[in-house]
C-alpha cells in the first residue's frame, strides 16, 4: 500500500499541502483532481519521495519513503513528471531503455519490446525523440516509466503520473488510460493527476479532491464525483448527467456566469 | 543521424566505430612524429619506433632518433592524453548540465585551474625546494581551482532546482571574469618570468612536453576517464533530467559530485600541463553526437579518441604552419572552435523557437 498520513508542507510559512492523507492499494487507480494551485504537483512530489514534508509520513508497502534508497524506491514505484525535456539526440528506444538504468532485469530487450508495443511506440523506436510530436513524446515517456515496473515482481508496485494525457488527442487519452487500467492485473497501483473529470469518472476507482492544499474529498469515484462537492472545489457550477446510451456518468460544466456562481456560493 | 543496419548489433557497431577511430589516431600520431621543423621521412620514423621494440628495419641517425623519441613522442602522448581528457570532460559536463553548449573553458573550470596554477607558481618557488612537491603541487592546485569554479557555476546556474542555459552561461562569464582579474592581480605583484608564463596559461602550449610529465598525466587523466566510462548509463539517465534520473533510481547528489570531481581533476591536470586549450571539450562531443547519437556508452570513449585526434592535428598545424616558430596551440583550437561555437549558438536558438 502507498500510504500518506497527515502530510504538511509549507513554503515561507504558507501551507502548500495541509494535513493531507490518502492511500492507494495495488490494483487500484486513484485520480487526484483539483483546481490550479491546489497543491497537486507538490503532493505528487512528496508522494514520489522527491520532496520531503515538514510533518506527516509517506510509506511504500509499510516502509517510510525516506528510509528507501533511490535504487530501492525505483523498484517499487515509477514516476512520470509533467514535462521532461531531452536536450540530446536520443532515439525513442534509447529513452525507453533508460527506464531500466538502475534495475537488474534478465530480459531487458523483451521488456522494452513489450512496453513499446503496449504504448504503440514501436514504429517510432529509431526516430530521434526530439523530432517526435508532443503526443508521441508523451507516449514514449510513458513507455519509459512503464518499463521500469513492467516485469512481474512478488511485491506490489506503484505508478505515479502527473497529467500524462495533457498532450494527447481523445483517442490517445483513452488508449493511455486503458493501459493504466490494465496494470491492475500486474499488481500495480496507479496514482494519476488529471484535469478531465470525465476521464476520472470513467477510469478511476478512487478519487481524491484537493483544494488549497487540503483533501476536500477522498473515496470511491461514485461517492466523490457529485455536483455539490465538485462545484465547491472548482468554484464553478458542475452538473452531472447520465449518458443516454452507455448510462455512465457525464460531468458537464456550465459556461462562466457570475450570477450562478454567486448563487451556489450562497446556497 | 547514422542509423545502424538491423543485422549489426549495437555492441559490434560501437566496437567498429571505436576501433576505426583508434586506428585513425594511430595514423595521425605516426604521421605527426615525422613532421615538424626537423623533418624525418615516414619510413625512418617507423624504423626508429620498431628499433625501440628490437626490430631492425632501416638506418637512421642518432639525431633523428633523439628528436623523435625525446621531443616528439612525449609531445604526441601528451596531446593524446590532454585532448582525450578534454573531450571526455566536455562530454561528461554537457551530459550532466544537460546542455550542449557547456565546455570546460566556458563554465570556468579551465580559468579556475589556471588561476590556482598561477597563484601556485607565484607563491611556491620561494617556499619549496622539493622537486616532487613541484610536480604534484601544480596539478593539485589546478584541480582545486577547477573544482571550486565548477561548483560555483553549477550552483549559480541553477534557478529553483533547474539548470537554465542563460543563468549557466552568465555564471560562467562572471566566474571567468573574476578569475581573469585575479590572475591579472597576481601577475601584477609578481616578476617578469611569471608574466611570460601567463601567455602559456592563456593560449596553451604543448612545447613543454617531456617524459617526466607523461606518468603524471597518464594516471591523473586516464584514471578519471575510465571512472567516467563506468558512469555512462547514469549519465544517460541524468541527461533526461535530474528529477527523472532520481525517479529511475540514480543517486543524483553522489553522481553529481563524482562527475564534478573527476572532470575538475582531468581539466585541472590538463591545464597545469599545457595551459588553457579551448573548444576541444565543446566541439568533440558535438561531432560525435551528430554522427553517432547521444548514448554516453559510445559518446565518452569516442570523445576521448576524437579529442586526441583533433589535438594532435592542431598541434601538427601549430608546429608546421610557421616553421621554425610555433603557433600557440590554443590559437589554432580557438580559430577552428570559435566559429563552430557561433554556429552552434545560432542553431540552438533556432531549435528552441
Amino acid at each position: 500500500m502507498l500510504c500518506a498520513k497527515n502530510i504538511h508542507f509549507c513554503i515561507k510559512q504558507r501551507p502548500i499541502v495541509d494535513q493531507a492523507s490518502l492511500s492507494l492499494e495495488a490494483g487500484e487507480v486513484l485520480a487526484i483532481l483539483g483546481p490550479n494551485g491546489a497543491g497537486k504537483s507538490t503532493l505528487f512530489k512528496i508522494l514520489s519521495g522527491e520532496l520531503g514534508c515538514n510533518r506527516g509520513s509517506v510509506g511504500y508497502n509499510g516502509c517510510p519513503v525516506q528510509k528507501l534508497k533511490s535504487k530501492q524506491l525505483a523498484e517499487i514505484r515509477s514516476v512520470m513528471p509533467q514535462h521532461s525535456q531531452v536536450n540530446f539526440p536520443f532515439t525513442a528506444q534509447e529513452v525507453v531503455e533508460l527506464g531500466l538504468v538502475a534495475c537488474k532485469s534478465s530480459k531487458p530487450k523483451q521488456l522494452v519490446q513489450e512496453v513499446m508495443e503496449a504504448t504503440n511506440t514501436l514504429s517510432l523506436k529509431n526516430q530521434v525523440f526530439n523530432q517526435l510530436s508532443g503526443g508521441e513524446r508523451q507516449r514514449v515517456q510513458l513507455a519509459r516509466v512503464l518499463v521500469q515496473i513492467w516485469e512481474q515482481k512478488p511485491f506490489p508496485r506503484y505508478l505515479l503520473l502527473d497529467e500524462p494525457t495533457s498532450a494527447l488527442d481523445i483517442a490517445q487519452q483513452h488508449a493511455v488510460l486503458k493501459i493504466l487500467q490494465d496494470l491492475k492485473h500486474r499488481n500495480i497501483g496507479v496514482l494519476i493527476i488529471l484535469h478531465d473529470l470525465n476521464l476520472a469518472s470513467l477510469y478511476a476507482d478512487k478519487v481524491a479532491l484537493l483544494k488549497n492544499g487540503m483533501i476536500a474529498g477522498f473515496g470511491q469515484t461514485n461517492d466523490i464525483l457529485e455536483e455539490r462537492l465538485l462545484s465547491k472545489v472548482f468554484d464553478h457550477p458542475v452538473s452531472i448527467l447520465t449518458h443516454p446510451i452507455t448510462g455512465s456518468k457525464l460531468i458537464s460544466t456550465d459556461r462562466y456566469l457570475t450570477r450562478s456562481t454567486q448563487n451556489f456560493k450562497h446556497a | 543521424m547514422f542509423t545502424p543496419a538491423l543485422n549489426i548489433s549495437k555492441l559490434t557497431l560501437r566496437g567498429t566505430i571505436l576501433g576505426g577511430m583508434g586506428l585513425f589516431l594511430l595514423i595521425v600520431g605516426v604521421f605527426s612524429l615525422s613532421k615538424g621543423a626537423f623533418s624525418i621521412p615516414l619510413s625512418q620514423s617507423l624504423a626508429i619506433l620498431l628499433d625501440q621494440v628490437g626490430i631492425k628495419t632501416g638506418d637512421f641517425t642518432q639525431q633523428q632518433a633523439n628528436v623523435l623519441l625525446q621531443i616528439r613522442l612525449p609531445r604526441i602522448l601528451l596531446a593524446t592524453l590532454v585532448g582525450g581528457g578534454l573531450g571526455v570532460a566536455g562530454a561528461a559536463l554537457q551530459g550532466m548540465f544537460r546542455n550542449p553548449l557547456v565546455e570546460p573553458g566556458l563554465i570556468g573550470v579551465s580559468s579556475g585551474s589556471a588561476l590556482f596554477a598561477v597563484i601556485y607558481l607565484v607563491l611556491v618557488p620561494s617556499m619549496s625546494s622539493l622537486l616532487w612537491l613541484q610536480q604534484i603541487g601544480l596539478p593539485l592546485f589546478a584541480f582545486v581551482g577547477g573544482f571550486i569554479h565548477v561548483m560555483a557555476v553549477y550552483f549559480l546556474g541553477q534557478s529553483s532546482g533547474k539548470s537554465n542555459t542563460t543563468n549557466l552561461i552568465l555564471a560562467g562569464v562572471a566566474i571567468n571574469a573574476l578569475a581573469g582579474a585575479l590572475i591579472g592581480l597576481t601577475l601584477f605583484y609578481s616578476d617578469d618570468a611569471a608574466m611570460r608564463s601567463f601567455t602559456f596559461w592563456s593560449l596553451g602550449d604543448l612545447g613543454g612536453a617531456t617524459w617526466q610529465k607523461i606518468p603524471l598525466a597518464g594516471i591523473l587523466i586516464a584514471l578519471p576517464t575510465i571512472l567516467l566510462f563506468t558512469e555512462s548509463k547514469n549519465l544517460n539517465a541524468i541527461s533526461l533530467g535530474e528529477q527523472e534520473a532520481y525517479h529511475m533510481g540514480v543517486n543524483v547528489p553522489s553522481l553529481r559530485i563524482k562527475l564534478l570531481l573527476l572532470t575538475a581533476l582531468m581539466v585541472g591536470v590538463a591545464v597545469s600541463l599545457t595551459g588553457m586549450i579551448g573548444f576541444v571539450g565543446l566541439v568533440v562531443p558535438h561531432l560525435i553526437r551528430i554522427s553517432f547519437g547521444a548514448d554516453h556508452r559510445l559518446l565518452l570513449p569516442a570523445s576521448f579518441l576524437l579529442g586526441a585526434i583533433l589535438l594532435n592535428i592542431a598541434d601538427l598545424m601549430a608546429r608546421t604552419i610557421a616553421i621554425p616558430a610555433e603557433l600557440p596551440i590554443g590559437v589554432i583550437t580557438a580559430l577552428l572552435g570559435a566559429p563552430f561555437f557561433i554556429y552552434l549558438i545560432s542553431t540552438f536558438n533556432q531549435s528552441k523557437n
